[in-house]
């Protein structure tokens, strides 16, 4: 891959931010009820209103206080939350880390679990394993994080003798184990339906591989079948493995909102959640270029690590 | 060779004794593959097995190598190599003597290798593997078959994946694979089919070339008997499962007994034996090209900037040729070679600089191309699969082109439709039928009738036999010319089969990277002044000399 192939997808990345900037900022002009409403409280009078519409600016053209909000944020400055009274920069990179914790941990357990597992019923491609493999896939991609999560709750958190924590966050430095104890339960509702699609797709990438001709090729070299699986076929199926998953990262950053919410975990999707129950504007626009941000660099990344995998994928 | 020299010359290496496979179907009743198949190859021969698609050619291939798939069923027989039945070995011993004893060379080096491996990985495991090499052993060895295969620059192929190599390059990474463990037995399944006319017959002098050096025993199935006449010594004929004559091939060929293989050598097509009358007398041209150019891969979207540098690819550079009111010519050449893309040209499907001079009317880009000059120029495309509609009835896909073009009653169309169907050779009552319940032959009879049915002044013909088996291929070019002197209607026959070419076209057009080299009377194919590219092509083609010989015609 070459330097300008790098130089030209960052340039993507960034027009692509720019864009969801000004689709931000253009639906957060159309939501009823300014800045000034949000921060004076329903019982404000229309002069009082005026006022501070004046004050912070919001009287003036949609274009000028986009241009003043962009050229504010490439300097860092994110602006201050309107619910909390704090820097939006302190309040969202907090949560930021928090969820951070959470999608690594789904997103580790789900390609732990889910590429062995679809590369086994490949394997195993007709036979009653692979047909309980895929059945439980099945289910698994049509149970939504609510259900799972409901569910993880009943038999695991329910009162009386909870095995797990119900909710809440204990931060890593403080206790690993009080980390852990509180992480599985909503890591576990993030995994599960990803984990059942994931595997599916890895099963059916690895069987398609498997019925390839050059692995066909490599049995009649005399290969023997641990070659042929490890040697042959596995890093023909990781690459179209890894696309599947950074694509199913735009999907774990919806889930993390409700599961967040339900478990009551201090992330992205619970202030996001917050912030627009309260109308707080900088902190609603700042998460979602946030997600986008998230979202494009992620495939950035896979694209890069498919790259690597597969020697017929060369970017210039 | 130890193993080798201690066998009398008289002695089988591969004997396969009455062996009867069918394959299990989830409704019960079996298929039959193969038939008491007995077939014996003598130490040093080349067995050419020869059958059309569906023949149980490539089950035999499999089962030797014990390769089947979980519903075949082993009635009877025996697969004896060396005297010992293949069928009783386990899996464990049928995994050792696979690419060790028996090894094979397939059909497609573009599918066969494995696409994230490097070359000279994929040669030198099979020799770690079986001949217990190192790994250091391993890379030099297998350097030194990819030399003896006759790549120029072995080192360097050695550290290139397969994407990196041409098909040619590939083929021979293949068959040094196959020759590395000096096996007693190799399979060639039709390995030079998909490759381009010269780097076929490249890969067909390998072949010749390691085959007296090792004196490897082959069996070397293919459908072409042209082809087979040139490689093999003795001929095996399969159809429907049953080897129908066996023998030398000067035997086989020249003195056929079976109707079988007599139908097949008819089928083949020959240079010398014509299929059309001289082409009619023609002051003007009906189609005229000038200085047509297509270049594929320019930058267009306003995001270009995104894209990475894409290289041009010139499709066609100033080409130009006339075709004459009821004439047929053939164009020619390898792929990429630019033909397909004059065909989309003249159909109105790609872009081009240049003009199109069309019955007196002229065409400068393809925006021009109005519905009079689609009604008079049909196509008729390689595939017939892709290019019926699955869901349309046969009578229903006639009658588009009847609805598009003419003013007919409902009456007039259906009448037509049987029409269409008798001039094809084809029963009325195809007409209700769906194209997956027709062979593939019939189904390009109906793509056929389907361009004629607008009645054009010219049709283009796009590879529209290489898809068909041999006898399946003669009879639609027969009805293909039968059909176009009948209507007068000028062809353009493009294919890369320059035997079948010679035999139906009046003059022939040669086409290279894009470039028109060669232009000339189809009687003028062996004159001195042909381009020096021509000659290759013409050379590079085996033909079956009706001895059962084969060699080069003049």
């Amino acid at each position: 891959m070459s330097p300008a192939y790098l130089l030209r997808r960052l340039l993507a990345v960034i027009l692509v931010l720019w864009i969801v900037t000004i689709a931000v900022f253009a639906i957060t002009m159309v939501l009823p009820g300014n800045a000034a409403i949000m921060i004076l409280g329903e019982y404000a009078t229309p002069d009082q209103v005026a006022a501070l519409e004046e004050r912070l600016g919001l009287n003036r053209p949609a274009a000028v206080q986009y241009f003043e909000w962009l050229f504010n944020l490439l300097q860092g400055d994110l602006g201050m939350s309107l619910r909390l009274s704090l820097p939006v920069s302190e309040v969202v990179g907090s949560a930021f880390a928090n969820s951070a914790m959470l999608a690594a941990t789904a997103l580790v357990t789900v390609t732990v679990v889910a590429v062995p597992l679809g590369i086994f019923a490949a394997l195993k491609r007709g036979t009653k394993t692979d047909l309980g493999i895929s059945f439980l896939a099945y289910t698994g991609t049509a149970m939504p994080e609510f259900v799972t999560a409901t569910l993880l709750l009943v038999i695991f958190a329910a009162p009386g003798n909870p095995l797990l924590p119900a909710g809440g966050f204990i931060p890593p430095g403080e206790s690993i184990a009080g980390f852990f104890h509180h992480v599985i339960l909503p890591a576990g509702a993030l995994s599960f339906i990803l984990t059942a699609h994931i595997a599916r797709q890895v099963r059916s990438e690895m069987s398609d591989v498997l019925s390839s001709d050059y692995i066909r090729a490599a049995r009649l070299k005399g290969m023997r079948e641990r070659r042929v699986v490890r040697g042959h076929a596995l890093p023909n199926s990781l690459a179209p493995a890894v696309a599947v998953i950074s694509l199913d990262i735009g999907y774990l950053l919806g889930g993390i909102i409700v599961v967040e919410e339900i478990f009551a975990w201090p992330g992205l999707g619970r202030l996001l959640i917050l912030a627009l129950e309260n109308r707080d504007l900088p902190v609603i626009q700042v998460i979602t270029l946030l997600l986008a941000m998230v979202y494009a660099l992620t495939n950035l990344i896979s694209d890069l690590v498919i790259a690597a995998l597969d020697p017929r994928v060369r970017y210039e | 060779m130890p193993a080798r020299d201690g066998i009398a010359a008289q002695c089988s290496v591969l004997d396969i004794r009455d062996y009867t496979l069918d394959y299990e179907t989830p409704h019960g009743v079996p298929v039959q593959a193969l038939r008491n198949v007995s077939l014996s190859i003598r130490p040093g021969r080349t067995m050419g097995l020869v059958g059309e698609s569906g023949s149980g050619k490539t089950s035999l291939a499999w089962a030797i190598m014990r390769y089947l798939p979980a519903n075949a069923a082993e009635r009877s027989g025996r697969i004896e190599l060396l005297g010992e039945d293949l069928r009783t070995k386990s899996d464990e011993e049928v995994q050792n003597l696979r690419g060790r004893r028996i090894s094979m060379v397939f059909q497609d080096p573009g599918t066969s290798l494995n696409p994230v491996l490097r070359l000279g990985e994929q040669i030198a495991e099979a020799l770690t593997r079986h001949r217990g090499f190192s790994a250091k052993e391993a890379r030099e060895e297998s350097e030194a078959w990819l030399a003896r295969t006759g790549i120029s620059r072995p080192a360097d192929m050695m550290n290139r994946y397969p994407h990196e190599a041409s098909g040619g390059e590939k083929q021979r990474v293949v068959i040094a694979t196959a020759f590395a463990c000096n096996p007693e037995v190799i399979i060639f399944d039709e390995p030079t089919t998909a490759l381009d006319i010269i780097t076929a017959r490249q890969i067909l002098d390998l072949f010749d070339d390691l085959h007296d050096e090792t004196g490897v025993t082959a069996l070397y199935i293919s459908h072409d008997l042209g082809l087979v006449s040139r490689v093999a010594q003795d001929i095996a004929m399969i159809d429907r499962g049953e080897i129908v004559e066996q023998g030398a091939c000067e035997e086989v060929f020249g003195r056929p007994r079976h109707e079988y293989t007599r139908g097949l050598l008819a089928a083949v097509p020959h240079p010398d034996r014509r299929i059309v009358d001289a082409a009619p007398a023609a002051a003007g041209n009906l189609l005229d090209l000038k200085g047509v150019n297509v270049s594929y891969g320019e930058r267009k979207s306003i995001l270009g900037f995104l894209e990475p540098k894409r290289e041009v690819v010139r499709g066609a550079r100033d080409v130009s040729f006339g075709v004459k009111p009821g004439e047929i010519l053939g164009i020619v050449g390898e792929s990429g070679s630019g033909k397909s893309t004059l065909a989309k040209v003249l159909a109105g499907l790609q872009e081009f600089e240049g003009t199109v001079e069309f019955d007196s009317r002229t065409y400068s880009r393809r925006r021009d191309i109005d519905r009079e000059y689609r009604r008079t120029v049909q196509i008729v495309f390689q595939h017939p699969d892709a290019s019926l509609n699955p869901r349309q009835t046969i009578g229903k896909i006639l009658s588009r082109p009847l609805k598009l073009y003419n003013q007919l009653s409902r009456s007039e169309i259906a009448r037509r439709i049987r029409e269409l169907l008798r001039s094809v050779l084809l029963p009325e009552e195809y007409s209700a039928r769906f194209p997956h319940e027709l062979s593939g032959g019939e189904k390009q009879r109906v793509a056929i009738a389907r361009a004629f049915a607008a009645e054009p002044q010219l049709v283009i013909c796009d590879e529209i036999t290489s898809s068909l088996d041999v006898s399946v291929q003669a009879a639609v070019a027969r009805l293909l010319v039968e059909l176009q002197q009948q209507t007068g209607t000028a062809c353009l026959f493009i294919t890369h089969d320059l035997n079948l070419v010679r035999q139906l076209a009046h003059r022939i057009a040669v086409m290279q990277n894009g470039d028109l080299v060669d232009l000339f009377e189809t009687s003028q194919a062996r004159a001195e002044e042909r381009h020096s590219y021509t000659r290759q092509l013409l050379d590079a083609v085996p033909v079956l000399l009706d001895s059962g010989r084969q060699g080069r015609d003049s």
